[in-house]
């Protein structure tokens, strides 16, 4: 893998010549543009040759023509025309220092928190799960550092420290910029492209708490990890990316002796330390005039599970630990929101996600089907607000591990800015099943329903965000 | 099969030679930079343009066909000075396009050479609003930027095809030539605008009235980008009253149920102004862009 990304990362300089990084050594010749022309059938030759002198320092050197060709050069006084030369520039200081900001999401108020499927950025006020709590709580502070590294990668690191506990890489990878052929490739720990909200940090999403299929199928902190992707887009004439990813996931945590309930099944995390993670994905997007838009994915992944940890008075039980799980989801956006706001502040956002997940027959548990997905709606209302609404269900079609737990959620964000933001948010979420295995005898989910009222401000500092459509 | 066929296409990708007689293709952020560059570039150039000339530029929507258009791009365009931060870094990004990339040959910040105005000269933060901290990018649409404008565009043009540069070199004089008399026969409307009294909705007439020697009173955004509050309002009606502001100018791409609002009680009168190519359908060029502010303009005076 690495001499493929090694032997990609360099290809550009010698197959994409012609309107890479080479053009700028040849540009003495283009300061005298009659010549430009006699030089054209010898360019072939002429390349060949160089990259043959040039051979391996091809790439540095290209990095280097690179430097010097780029904004600083002084425009060639034949190439200003009768325009009088500009005034001396005052410009900012310049600096090499990454893109740096800060967001922190505080967050307030009432809960009863579930006893299932936690996500890591859920705000989690002093409460035990299942009791009720009012407070407040720093539910994530995130630190971004992001900066064009050199001529062939592009890095970002984000760092997060969710409810005041212990600093979490939540991403750090470098992204390639000048690979051929339409490729692109992320390394490092990252967020799975699996989905459209297993890609967001929590300060994109439209509500305080992530989905139930995050957390039932993807992981606490959805599916995230060190690893490497591979991205192409299709050369159609509509927007079309393949990618596949490999990760080396961790396996969670096991429940304490003594603990009441068995956590959810994990899809990913088990078996050797030699088995990886694979996801693939599709995503397509589909414009419709300026104002509508349709974003459809499908997803797919498999890993091995670590099984289901049932505590005993003195310890744990792993049933069906090591089966292959096999993921599949499809998510549709729909969005309408007009090219500008000569008629209105209105749009509308729509997003819906499916996950089906199969575990395989393993001795003494067999195998079965778990199903679920939400449905959102945002709407904007005003200039500055946003109304939103969600559905959650876990265990449709079929459930066989996961049991049944429904979800309703309500937000009404108030963006004072780009850069600051209030939420208020409401959800209440019911356990019609609990977790089941057959032939297994597992501890119901008492109490099964839980409620949360949150009020959340979210403020960003520092560099502007551009975020992904 | 999907490995098999993504093989193919690779190998057609690479074993393609690029036509000697293709034109450039050249995507610019917003249509006006477009527009120049056609004037350049004549039949050696195809331009498209990411934002639309009846869109605010600074929220165009991220949309991934965008980058569809990136990805065959030789030449990106686009206005710099942080007008396109929140949207365009992403698209070049997702293009897989090379060429584009920030510090390539095929990546143009048109603002490199222009004049900036608005530089702030103290430390900025956003209790200023979402205030640009190199200075003000709505630069192009006074003459002397535009011939700057123009004069990057065919001097990186002519770097990226070598073969055409003796045509960008004519081509950009035949402009050049073209703004000067454009300049000669807007003179004497221009001359009637010295000194005329304005208030603007957003902070982005700075370069026009530096042009026409209009006076800037005041800002329907008590700060950029930062939505109106009734109080500041006031103080701005107040103004325009002792001030008698004849012209509230407004992008026709904002709302403008307030501005009407403003104007009628100021006793001024609202103008929604095009600020790029494209803002209607007979908005082609540039000279006609800058020809339609000066008659509605001129036409309220």
């Amino acid at each position: 893998m690495l001499i493929l990304l090694l032997a990609l990362i360099a290809a550009p300089a010698e197959a994409g010549a012609p309107d890479g990084g080479v053009l700028p050594s040849s540009q003495a010749n283009a300061k005298k543009p009659g010549e430009a022309a006699d030089a054209g059938e010898d360019e072939e030759a002429l390349r060949r040759e160089l990259e043959k002198a040039l051979g391996k320092d091809a790439a540095a050197a290209a990095a280097a023509g690179q430097g010097q060709s780029a904004p600083p050069s002084p425009a060639p006084p034949s190439a200003t025309g009768g325009a009088a030369p500009p005034p001396p520039l005052l410009r900012g200081a310049q600096s090499f220092n990454p893109d740096i900001s800060a967001i922190l999401d505080a967050t307030g108020g009432y809960q009863r928190r579930p006893l299932q499927f936690p996500n890591g950025d859920d705000p989690i006020l002093r409460g035990e799960e299942g009791k009720k709590a009012v407070g407040f709580t720093a539910q994530e502070v995130e630190v971004a550092f992001s900066a064009i590294v050199d001529p062939y990668f592009r890095g970002d690191v984000f760092l997060t420290i969710p409810n005041q506990e212990g600093l979490e890489v939540e991403e750090a990878f470098a992204t390639t910029t000048s690979l051929p052929w339409n490729l692109q490739i992320k390394g490092g720990s990252f967020r799975s492209a699996f989905g459209r909200q297993n890609g967001q940090h929590l300060h994109v999403q439209d509500f305080t708490r992530r989905p139930l299929i995050n957390s039932a199928f993807l992981g606490s902190d959805g599916l995230r990890g060190p690893g490497v992707q591979v991205s192409w887009l299709s050369p159609l004439p509509f927007y079309l990316t393949f990618s596949a990813e490999a990760f080396s996931i961790g396996a969670p945590g096991q429940p304490e002796a003594g603990a009441t309930l068995a956590p959810p099944v994990a899809s990913f995390g088990g078996g050797e330390p030699t088995d990886l993670t694979y996801t693939a994905e599709a995503k397509a997007f589909f414009p419709f005039g300026d104002a509508w838009s349709v974003y459809f994915g499908l997803n797919g992944a498999t890993g091995v599970s670590p099984g289901l940890f049932q505590p005993t008075e003195t310890g744990v039980n792993v049933l069906g630990a090591n089966r292959r799980s096999y993921l599949a989801g499809a998510d549709l956006y729909v969005k309408w929101k007009p090219p500008n706001v000569a008629t209105g502040y209105n749009s509308l956002a729509w997003q819906t996600e499916a996950i089906w997940r199969h575990l395989e027959d393993a001795a003494g548990v067999p195998g079965g089907w778990d199903g679920g997905l939400y449905s959102q709606v945002v709407l904007q209302v005003a200039r500055r607000w946003f109304l939103g609404l969600r559905g959650d269900v876990l265990g449709i079609p079929t459930s066989s591990s996961l049991g049944q737990t429904v979800r309703g959620s309500a937000s009404v964000t108030f963006q004072l800015s780009e850069f600051a933001r209030v939420r208020g948010y409401v959800e209440a979420e019911h356990v019609a099943s609990g977790p089941s295995v057959p032939g297994v005898t597992l501890a119901p989910v008492v109490p099964g329903d839980a409620a949360a009222a949150f009020l959340q401000l979210e403020i960003s500092m520092g560099a502007h965000g551009a975020h992904a459509f | 099969m999907a490995m098999r066929r993504f093989v193919l296409l690779a190998a057609l990708a690479l074993c393609a030679p690029r036509p000697a007689a293709a034109a450039l293709r050249v995507v610019s952020s917003i249509p006006t930079l477009g527009s120049l560059a056609k004037e350049v570039g004549g039949d050696r150039v195809e331009v498209e343009s990411l934002g639309k000339g009846y869109q605010d530029p600074h929220f165009v929507e991220p949309k991934p066909s965008l980058m569809l258009v990136l990805n065959k791009a030789d030449l990106l365009l686009h206005v710099g000075l942080e007008l396109e931060i929140g949207w365009l870094p992403p698209l070049v990004l997702g293009s897989r396009n090379p060429k584009i990339q920030t510090g390539e040959l095929g990546n143009l910040d048109c603002s490199r050479a222009i004049p900036v105005l608005d530089v702030p000269t103290t430390k900025v933060d956003r209790s200023m609003g979402d205030i640009h901290p190199q200075g003000n990018p709505h630069y192009w649409l006074p003459p002397s930027n535009a011939r700057i404008i123009a004069g990057e565009i065919a001097q990186r043009l002519s770097q990226i095809d070598p073969a055409g540069a003796a045509t960008y070199q004519k081509n950009l004089a035949a402009f050049n030539v073209k703004v000067d008399a454009a300049e000669k026969k807007w003179q004497p409307t221009v001359k009637k605008f010295r000194g005329l009294k304005i208030v603007t909705y957003h902070k982005s007439w700075t370069y026009l009235s530096q042009w026409l020697g209009l006076q800037e009173i005041g800002y329907l955004e008590p700060k950029p980008g930062i939505p109106p509050d009734p109080d500041h309002l006031f103080r701005l009606i107040q103004a325009i009253r002792a001030e008698h502001v004849q012209l509230l100018l407004a992008e026709d791409f904002y709302n403008l149920n307030t501005a009407r609002l403003v104007a009628q009680k100021g006793g001024a009168k609202l103008l929604d102004l095009p600020t790029d190519v494209g803002a209607k359908p007979e908005i082609k060029d540039w000279f006609i862009l800058v020809e339609t502010i000066l008659k509605q303009l001129s036409s309220n005076v």
